[in-house]
């Protein structure tokens, strides 16, 4: 039956691991009752009845024997129950991955119908949504048990939960096991008669039930008796069951009964003492080592003790149970209240065995491919330089940065002595510095790896893989294109060399370097090279592993299809990354933050300007901390600078199209952007002769560079210059309606001051069908004056209508209203006529002076004026006043 | 801040280990745990081991400095 080999995770079958790690087997099994177990009818009528209501609650004190009634009673329904043994310290991420993971495990759930949470500290509202929706639609309610709930102690999950219980109706039917009050709203279930509870009274044992126990262990044992033990005990079962045992052993069972009824000691400590010595020396200290694990199996024990005795030594206490609780799948966890005293006897007993013992144990674990457990118990013994080579040597180094281990790997590592210098522990603090943007502290680490590296003879391929990775971050964080290629060549080289099969297994170490390779050469303008490895990164398969890197890639290709000029899919793309978010419940990061600033420039160029502003102000909030990598700190400073300049300030936009970004590489991008945005706001302001200066640093192969140039060109009087200027621009076959309808408008503009108004005409209706897919309002906007007396000529056969101009076009030549004012708007521009200051339409109108500000800016830019006076002489012409 | 707690039965030296943190004093069938507690946290651990120690309190009280 006890097989000698650990089997391997029950999970692993089922191929779905959103941990990117094997789980310790046991988990999600129901325990076993041990041949000693007393079925109480009273306890499971209770249980029958409490299905009747969607929360059952069994609370009591450790050892009073909750787990093995709801194990039982579980055991005896004849329909799946859904059994999860809750970990302590676990964020709300984990715990509901785990939980996920238990309900497809039991087929509850495709796993694709609800997705997983990819971080460790938050899980999407929307992810607990549909896992309430997938469960209310079902037909039989599931039966979803919680063990040890009570070491779940972060109240988000419990609201969590109970966000959960509450939606999903009768399709769940939840245990909550637990020995302390957990943190939901008891109150209100209680007063609605929704929950059932099962107490520490109700769980004690009575003297008949005492008798009926003591009887399986071969105790004869009269009524009275048994109840003066229950006196003695408070009917605690594991009090009653060391009670047995201990009595067992004695010479004489009712003597020793009655010397421990008359006794003073407390229950727990006298009876493992007293049990506990009466054991084998070697089962003795088998117990005192493994108490330093959670969960263990035989081989693992042996480990411990060095000895190979653990297998029949576990089978015969948990056969007698005492102390062990069997797990399934021949792996063990001490019962927690012995867990505890075991301890510290061990630390009375062998001072000092301690840190040893989970030396050993890390060394066990990593052999066997568990992962987690051996970086905790390496941690737990203080060994910096095993641990940190194990997370490196296992090519893990990746889940520092994503996946749902992130957060507790960086906590983990947290601790690491300042001694330990091996080229790992070095890795591991570079990963955690870049991780934080801290470039100098991360550089410095990783040089100092790379260089012990190289003077070690031998070429550990798994750490060169590990210093790629973290030199193409570098690079992203720098804007270095050469050094995130040469890493990049490195990593290919060195993937040959690292088994198939640990690549595999972590997904996020390509992934994450494709990323940074990929975001990179889109600093560099090498918008090829980047879609190339940003589109590798997003064809990869989904999984929470690489949830991270697959959204900032689809982020960054859809800020590539923006500045390409092609704002729906720029969109569909960005709204693709987002929804990556939702899915997995990313927290706010770079990727995120650029998907954002891309859906605020797409609204500026559609003239959506509230909607870019309150996107805008989405993508700082999701802002890491830490300063900005180049390509985000471009997006976002361009992008404020096009919204401050589509509002109408000129000097804001100037401003804040100057960024200061430090970067190895001049990127030809964010360098034609930033000087077309300073030419057009010149423009605005009426000064062509600094509009065109502003262009002399600019690159020369930038359209929207030579756009502008031809605006300057054209507003000192130039039209011939103007088009010779955008006939040097060369045809992109690349390029969206955003580059090129700003180039025609210009050149229909300047056809029409040449005196060729047809031409200026077919070229604007050609604008005028390109811009109207995408619904690209701004350059339209910009060249507004002279548009709209072109439109009112000759209506281009409405293809304006709709969309750009928004009323019908008044017959009468002369400036037009764009836009509708919004009543308060109106409200504004009727005080405004009456001489009254800002100050004063504030106060008549009990809004701040700044409101009335916004709403003067608006009032301004859609009566294309400058001045107060102007705006009400514009809007008695147009009959507004 | 300094408490103390009273629990029920005489505990054993090795067990009074799991309280490396307070003295204690053993009297006719109870045990006092005494000694600083640093805050509020630390005070619910304490709490949390004695239930996972399997001990029953029976009075817990904040002592005057």
């Amino acid at each position: 039956m006890v097989t000698a080999e650990p089997s391997r995770p029950v999970t692993a079958a089922a191929g779905v691991d959103p941990l990117g790690a094997p789980y310790l087997p046991g988990r999600f099994a129901i325990p076993a009752r041990p041949p000693t177990f007393l079925r109480r009818r009273r306890l499971h009528r209770h249980l029958d009845v409490g299905r009747t209501t969607p929360l059952t609650m069994v609370n009591g004190a450790a050892g009073a024997g909750k787990t093995l009634l709801v194990a039982d009673w579980a055991a005896s329904l004849d329909e799946p129950v859904v059994w999860l043994t809750s970990d302590a310290g676990q964020t709300p991420g984990l715990f509901w991955a785990y939980l996920l993971e238990a309900l497809h495990h039991h087929g509850v759930l495709e796993p694709a119908e609800v997705g997983f949470p990819a971080d460790a500290h938050r899980v999407d509202r929307k992810l607990l949504a549909r896992l309430a929706v997938a469960l209310a639609a079902r037909e039989r309610p599931v039966v979803v048990v919680l063990d040890e709930y009570d070491r779940v102690t972060d109240p988000a999950v419990s609201e969590q939960v109970e966000f959960v219980l509450r939606h999903a109706g009768r399709g769940l039917h939840l245990l909550l096991v637990t020995r302390t009050e957990p943190l939901l709203p008891l109150h209100r279930h209680r007063a609605a008669g929704t929950l059932t509870e099962i107490r520490n009274a109700e769980l004690a044992f009575t003297p008949e039930e005492t008798v009926g126990l003591l009887a399986l262990h071969g105790l004869e044992l009269s009524v009275a008796a048994a109840a003066a033990l229950v006196e003695r005990t408070g009917g605690w079962a594991a009090g009653l069951r060391l009670c047995a045992l201990a009595a067992r052993e004695a010479d004489d069972p009712e003597a020793y009964l009655k010397e421990f009824e008359a006794g003073q000691s407390t229950v727990a400590d006298y009876l493992l003492g007293e049990v506990l010595k009466r054991q084998p020396a070697e089962t003795q200290d088998l117990l005192l080592r493994v108490s330093v694990l959670d969960r263990f199996s035989p081989v693992l024990a042996n480990t411990l003790t060095g000895r190979l005795d653990a297998e029949p030594i576990l089978d015969g206490l948990r056969r007698q149970n005492a102390f062990v609780e069997s797990l399934g799948h021949s792996w063990y966890r001490l019962h927690p209240l012995f867990g505890e005293i075991l301890r510290s006897q061990l630390e009375v007993t062998r001072p000092g065995l301690r840190p040893l013992l989970h030396r050993r144990a890390a060394r066990w674990l990593r052999r066997s491919g568990y992962l987690p457990e051996a970086l905790a118990h390496g941690a737990a013994a203080g060994d910096w330089e095993f641990t940190a080579a194990a997370l490196v040597d296992d090519l893990a180094i990746g889940q520092l940065f994503t996946g749902l281990r992130a957060e507790g790997l960086a906590d983990l590592f947290s601790g690491m002595a300042p001694e330990t210098t091996s080229p790992a522990a070095e890795l591991v603090r570079a990963a955690r510095a870049l991780n934080h943007h801290d470039l100098g502290r991360g550089l410095a680490h990783l040089h100092h790896a790379e260089r012990t590296l190289a003077a070690e003879a031998s070429d550990p391929a798994a750490a060169q893989l590990s210093c790629a990775l973290l030199e193409a971050h570098a690079a992203r964080l720098t804007g270095a294109p050469g050094r995130a290629e040469k890493a990049a060549r490195s990593a290919r080289h060195l993937q040959g060399e690292v088994p198939a099969q640990l690549l595999e297994q972590h997904p996020e170490l390509n992934a994450l370097l494709l990323t940074h390779l990929g975001t990179t050469h889109l600093w560099a303008g090498r918008f090829q090279d980047a879609r190339a490895a940003l589109d590798a990164v997003v064809a990869s398969p989904a999984g929470a592993a690489t949830a991270l890197p697959r959204q900032a890639s689809l982020s960054h290709l859809a800020l590539i299809d923006y500045l390409d000029g092609w704002l729906d899919r720029a969109e569909r793309k960005a709204l693709a990354a987002l929804t990556e978010t939702e899915r997995y419940g990313l927290p706010p990061s770079s990727g995120s933050s650029v998907g954002h600033l891309v859906r605020a420039a797409v609204a500026v160029e559609r003239d959506e300007l509230d909607e870019a502003q309150s996107l805008l102000d989405e993508a700082a909030v999701s802002a890491p901390a830490g300063p900005d990598d180049p390509v985000t700190a471009a997006g976002r400073a361009l992008t404020t600078a096009r919204l401050r300049l589509a509002q109408g300030d000129a000097p804001a936009a100037l401003s804040a199209a100057e960024p200061a970004i430090t970067a190895d590489v001049v990127s030809p991008w964010e360098r034609g952007q930033a000087a077309a945005i300073a030419c057009s706001a010149h423009l605005a302001e009426g000064r062509p002769e600094t509009a065109a200066r502003a262009l002399l640093g600019a690159p020369d192969d930038q359209a929207a560079c030579a756009v502008e140039a031809a605006r300057a060109l054209l507003a000192v009087g130039h039209p011939g210059p103007a088009i010779e200027m955008l006939d040097a621009v060369p045809p992109e076959g690349e390029a969206g309606p955003a580059v090129t309808v700003p180039a025609l408008l210009v050149r229909a503009q300047a056809c029409d001051q040449a005196g060729d108004p047809a031409t200026a005409r077919r070229i604007l209706t050609r604008a005028l069908l390109d811009a109207r897919r995408e619904r690209l309002r701004r350059p339209f906007l910009e060249a507004r004056p002279w548009v709209l007396r072109l439109l009112a000529t000759d209506p281009q056969d409405g293809l304006a209508e709709g969309w750009l101009l928004r009323g019908a076009l008044p017959t009468t030549a002369g400036p037009l209203v764009v836009e509708e004012l919004s009543a308060r708007e109106r409200d504004v521009l009727a005080r405004l006529a009456q001489m009254m200051s800002t100050e004063e339409i504030a106060a008549d109108l009990y809004v701040s002076v700044n409101t009335v500000k916004t709403h003067l800016k608006g009032i301004f830019r859609k009566l294309a004026v400058n001045r107060r006076t102007d705006a009400v002489r514009r809007a008695r012409e147009l009959g507004l006043l | 801040m300094r408490y103390e707690i009273r629990v029920d039965g005489q505990m054993s030296e090795t067990l009074a280990k799991s309280f490396p943190e307070l003295n204690h004093v053993v009297l006719a069938g109870q045990t006092i745990l005494f000694g600083p507690v640093v805050d509020e946290a630390h005070l619910y651990g304490l709490v949390a081991r004695c239930q996972s120690l399997g001990l029953r309190i029976v009075e817990m009280r904040r002592q005057p400095e």
